[in-house]
């Protein structure tokens, strides 16, 4: 097992530093350090300023090749900060990238911690409850409503939910986030319900396949036969053997719990690394949005490999060679 | 289940009895605190020599107090005295070189805060010093900083030579930039021109008149910066970096600096007029001049006429990215003023004035033109539209602009908010006037025709060709929206027969092909910097060409006359002699059309009721200190206004039980 988990950990940091390169060309293709510059300095910026600015912050060396210093090349620097974790100072306001990320990591949490808990929760919770009705009018009104909300795009549930719930019946506030804990449940109710509307029907949907599956099986007729209420049934034996899909959704999910939700934080002005992510990409802030990708990457493989490690200990029949 | 039920309705009756959608403490409900959005990004940085976008400038100018500042309801804009004790005059020193020189109040001091130990242990402030200015402005030359605006400053004597011999002392000994930063400043020789001659008195020798440099002394990248805070806030051992942190000057402090979410600003007890009301100086004192005007909305009240500012405890600034949230927000009162986005502008706004739902609810709508102009300029150095094509190419010019129906454009693309432009010079700056009326700025396609068949092309037909005169215009916005703004040109164009084609680009692209020189019409802003015709006639004068020196003339227009003329009116007062130069140089523009004056955008701000003293003031200037709430109608109207709707969670729960409920009991009947 560990020879492949030391396999899949060299797979991973191929695929980090192909993410890194492919990064760095589509970010150079579409801005140059004179964007740069002048997004930070301003339109009206004159052109010694904006000299300036580029070599102030390490711009002015040539992308890819440098023939008088071969390892003087912004592609060079990029893959020395990523891979030494050397983050650097933020183009937009020369804030260190690591005190942002520290900062923005609270707030991301806050929200996508209860929006995880609650809607794996809910949707285990209505899965089993339309499994157990399953061929009934309710499991079928379930499909229907599963399949609505999850063809609606979560933008629609953004400003909907802004506007039914936070301006017409004025529940919540619209956006906004404040960590003092008198007034933060406010802030976070809305943007929570928004995520669940936007996520429960996919969830509920596979949830509800895998346990109708597991219903089929012989173990339940066999439980049944010997008196076991419906309730022990769904709850023990079909929860628990169904637990290999609900894993493999889990530990993939929990790396981004700390990435943040990028629209929701951003509609719900919540400063968190979703937020902190598109704010990077307006600015032009090289500097910060490297950093959000190479750690989202990170945190894919790692939850990648996470999730195969978990396959064992769930289930002992799983061995990784 | 009767228990699983009773349980979900425990949870939304507690949820419904906790929830309110006031974003703010509600302890906060009577404090004399303004609310206001930041949008689109958060503050970049709090360092005066850097700042330079609306919203930097939002906080910077609350925070900073400036030599100088504008009179807060007189237009054209005038200076006032602030830190500095009065309005230099330039004196003429007669070796060629020309003085200003600032006298401080007496007994300025800096707000409180732990980098002032650095200089003398155990201090927690000391007064702000004439050095501290010359120290501000040695940053500004400092290349480490890069100052947007270190050009500006090149008419002070030594002001470029300190800056390079800072940047040779850096190269050569690495060492010395590690040293502390004043430290550095002394062992580069300091700026000539700048003559500390006691705490509070700072002389200025500059090479050159330069009547403009007060403008500057009105903008927050002047104002006086501590050494200590230089050198204190550097970013190691946990300490902030200078840039996300200020020693307050001006009237309000920060409090707290959580950019992405809130900055609070309070009342800085520090400033001076705070601490000495009885000096009823100008920028601490609210006007007791303005017009019928101002009387008319409500700017003259007598509570305030004269009385000592700040009138507010504080201002609340909290970081909205998207516009419809923020808008909403303002709409159910937890903002005080707000602009009006595109997407509810026809709920605001109805043939210029309020809807009479705005109006019941209290609003006002203030509108104001914004300094600043959007403009169509022809490449003066092209051979069909420019220079060398005499009389053709002005003819050409002439009919093109005479084709350019600014009111529709402003009506189509800017729901009306906007002014056509009929010279260079917009409202509110001193000028404008001679502007109005000009011959060539109202449609004329008969005219237009006429002068194009004067010009060689009839009916738009380049002869040479046989085909529609062909030319290019360049621009420098890609949005779907925006070439929808420039069809409008091409359109007007088309109609007396010439065929341009819009090739759009990025503003990088854009000023790479304006500094390549390959373009012939193109389409440009601008905005001033300071409210003198100067800030606007420079862009056409000869010596900023773009192809000669890389200046800010990307028309290329170099008119002799006008260049004279131009060096003349830059040093003068405002007068009569003045405006009749200005006169002289708007003929010349008129007739030789280097540009065509599209519009002056108009600032339309809707405020609450509960507002007072908000006038609109196009620059981005301090004005916090000015406005001041009513509190308490606040929090009335604000409870009105947000009374949650409860049924619609009691409907929703009972449909949800009546859906389920006998699904539940069918299927356990059966089983059982």
């Amino acid at each position: 097992m560990i020879a492949y988990v030391l396999r899949r950990f060299a797979y991973g940091g191929a695929t980090v530093l192909g993410v890194l390169a492919f990064l760095f060309a589509l970010f150079f293709l579409y801005a140059t350090p004179e964007d740069m510059a002048r997004r930070a300095l301003g339109d009206k910026a004159p052109p010694p300023a904006i000299e300036q600015w580029i070599v102030n912050h390490e711009y002015h060396h040539p992308l890819f090749w440098n023939p008088e210093n071969p390892g003087q090349t912004l592609l060079v620097d990029h893959y020395r900060r990523m891979l030494s974790f050397d983050f650097g100072r933020s183009d937009a306001d020369d804030v260190l990238v690591t005190k942002r990320l520290r900062e923005g990591v609270g707030p991301s949490l806050t929200l996508t911690m209860p929006l995880f808990a609650l809607g794996l929760l809910l949707s285990i919770a209505l899965a089993l409850f339309v499994a157990t009705f399953r061929e009934t009018y309710i499991d079928r009104a379930g499909v229907a409503v599963c399949v609505l909300a999850m063809s609606v795009s979560i933008l629609l549930y953004i400003i909907g939910g802004q506007f039914l719930i936070a301006r017409t019946l004025k529940w919540f506030p619209i956006s906004g986030f404040d960590p003092s804990p008198a007034v933060i449940a406010r802030f976070l109710v809305l943007p929570v319900l928004v995520g669940l509307a936007a996520s429960f029907g996919e969830q509920v949907r596979f949830y509800r396949t895998v346990f109708v599956e597991e219903t089929n099986r012989d173990y339940v007729r066999t439980a049944r036969a010997k008196g076991c209420g419906d309730g022990r049934v769904m709850w023990h034996h079909v929860l628990r053997n169904a637990m290999i899909p609900i894993i493999t959704r889990v530990v993939l999910a929990i790396p981004f719990l700390f990435t943040g939700s990028i629209l929701l934080e951003s509609f719900f002005a919540i400063p968190g690394l979703g937020s902190m992510t598109v704010e990077a990409i307006h600015a032009n802030d090289f500097a910060t949005l490297r950093v959000m990708v190479f750690l989202g990457s990170v945190f894919f493989i790692v939850g990648q490999i996470a999730t195969d490690v978990c396959y064992t200990l769930a289930d002992p029949r799983v061995r990784l060679e | 289940m009767w228990k699983a039920a009773a349980a979900v309705s425990i949870i939304i009756v507690s949820t419904l009895a906790a929830c309110s959608n006031n974003p703010y403490p509600d302890a906060d409900a009577d404090k004399k605190i303004l609310y206001r959005k930041m949008r689109k990004s958060p503050p970049k940085t709090l360092d005066p020599a850097v700042a330079y976008s609306v919203v930097d400038h939002l906080v910077t100018g609350a925070i900073y107090g400036t030599l100088l500042d504008y009179d807060y309801l007189d237009r054209p804009f005038r200076l006032i005295p602030g830190l500095a004790e009065a309005i230099p005059v330039e004196l003429d020193n007669g070796d060629g070189t020309r003085s200003v020189s600032f006298r401080l109040r007496p007994d300025l001091i800096y707000d409180d805060d732990p980098c002032f130990a650095l200089g003398a242990p155990g201090a927690s402030s000391r007064p702000i010093l004439a050095a501290d200015v010359a120290f501000a402005l040695m940053r500004i030359a400092d290349p480490d900083v890069g100052s947007p605006v270190a050009t500006v400053f090149s008419r002070i004597v030594g002001f470029e030579a300190f800056s390079e011999r800072l940047r040779a002392m850096r190269e050569e000994d690495p060492l010395l930039a590690g040293e502390r930063i004043d430290e550095q400043y002394r062992a580069a020789g300091g700026i000539e021109g700048l003559r500390v001659h006691s705490d509070r008195d700072l002389e200025i020798v500059l090479s050159d008149t330069f009547p403009q440099l007060l403008y500057w002394f009105a903008m927050e990248f002047t104002t006086p910066i501590p050494w200590e805070a230089v050198a204190y806030y550097d970013g190691e051992e946990g300490r902030d970096i200078f840039s996300e942190h200020a020693v307050a000057t001006g009237p309000f402090r920060i409090t707290r600096y959580a950019k992405r979410t809130r900055i609070s600003l309070r009342r800085n007890e520090s400033w001076y007029g705070i601490r000495h009301p009885e000096w009823k100086a100008p920028a601490a004192t609210y006007p007791t001049g303005g017009t019928e005007a101002d009387r008319a909305a409500g700017l003259l009240d007598p509570q305030y006429l004269g009385k000592p500012l700040p009138f507010l405890d504080g201002v609340e600034l909290s970081f909205e990215a998207e516009s419809i949230p923020g808008f909403n927000k303002f709409l159910q009162g937890y903002y005080d003023y707000s602009e009006i986005i595109e997407e509810s502008f026809d709920q605001i706004v109805a043939e210029g004035g309020l809807t009479p739902e705005m109006i019941a609810m209290g609003m006002y709508l203030s509108k104001e033109p914004d300094p600043a102009m959007y403009y169509i300029g022809f490449n003066m150095d092209d051979p069909v539209v420019g220079r060398s094509g005499g009389d053709r190419s002005r003819k050409l010019r002439q009919a093109m602009s005479l084709a350019i129906d600014s009111d529709e454009f402003i009506r189509l693309f800017f729901n009306d908010r906007g002014i056509p432009a009929y010279s260079p010079i917009p409202p509110g700056i001193f000028g404008h006037e001679a502007g109005l009326g000009n011959p060539f700025r109202k449609v004329d396609l008969k005219r237009a025709r006429q002068l194009l068949a004067e010009a060689g092309y009839p009916r738009g037909i380049d002869p040479e060709t046989g085909k529609p005169l062909e030319l290019g215009f360049t621009t420098a916005h890609t949005t779907a929206r925006a070439q929808l703004r420039y069809q409008f040109f091409v359109d007007s164009w088309r109609r007396i027969g010439i065929d341009v084609e819009i090739s759009s680009s990025n503003y990088n692209q854009f000023q790479d092909v304006l500094r390549r020189g390959a373009y012939q019409t193109f389409f440009f802003g601008w905005g001033a910097d300071y409210p003198d015709p100067e800030n606007f006639l420079f862009l056409l004068w000869g010596e900023l060409a773009k192809s000669k020196s890389g200046g800010s003339n990307s028309a290329n227009f170099d008119d002799p006359q006008y260049n004279e003329l131009f060096l003349r009116m830059r040093n003068m007062r405002n007068g009569p002699e003045r405006l009749a130069i200005i006169e002289q140089m708007l003929e010349i523009l008129r007739l030789e059309r280097p540009w065509i004056e599209i519009f002056v955008p108009e600032k339309y701000v809707l405020s609450q009721g509960w507002l007072r003293n908000y006038k609109s003031f196009g620059m981005s200037l301090p004005m916090f200190r000015y406005l001041d709430v009513d509190a308490p109608a606040r929090a009335e109207k604000r409870l009105a206004w947000n009374e949650p709707v409860e049924w619609p969670a009691w409907v929703l729960a009972i449909a949800v039980i009546a859906i389920v409920a006998p699904g539940v009991v069918t299927f356990f009947r059966e089983r059982q």
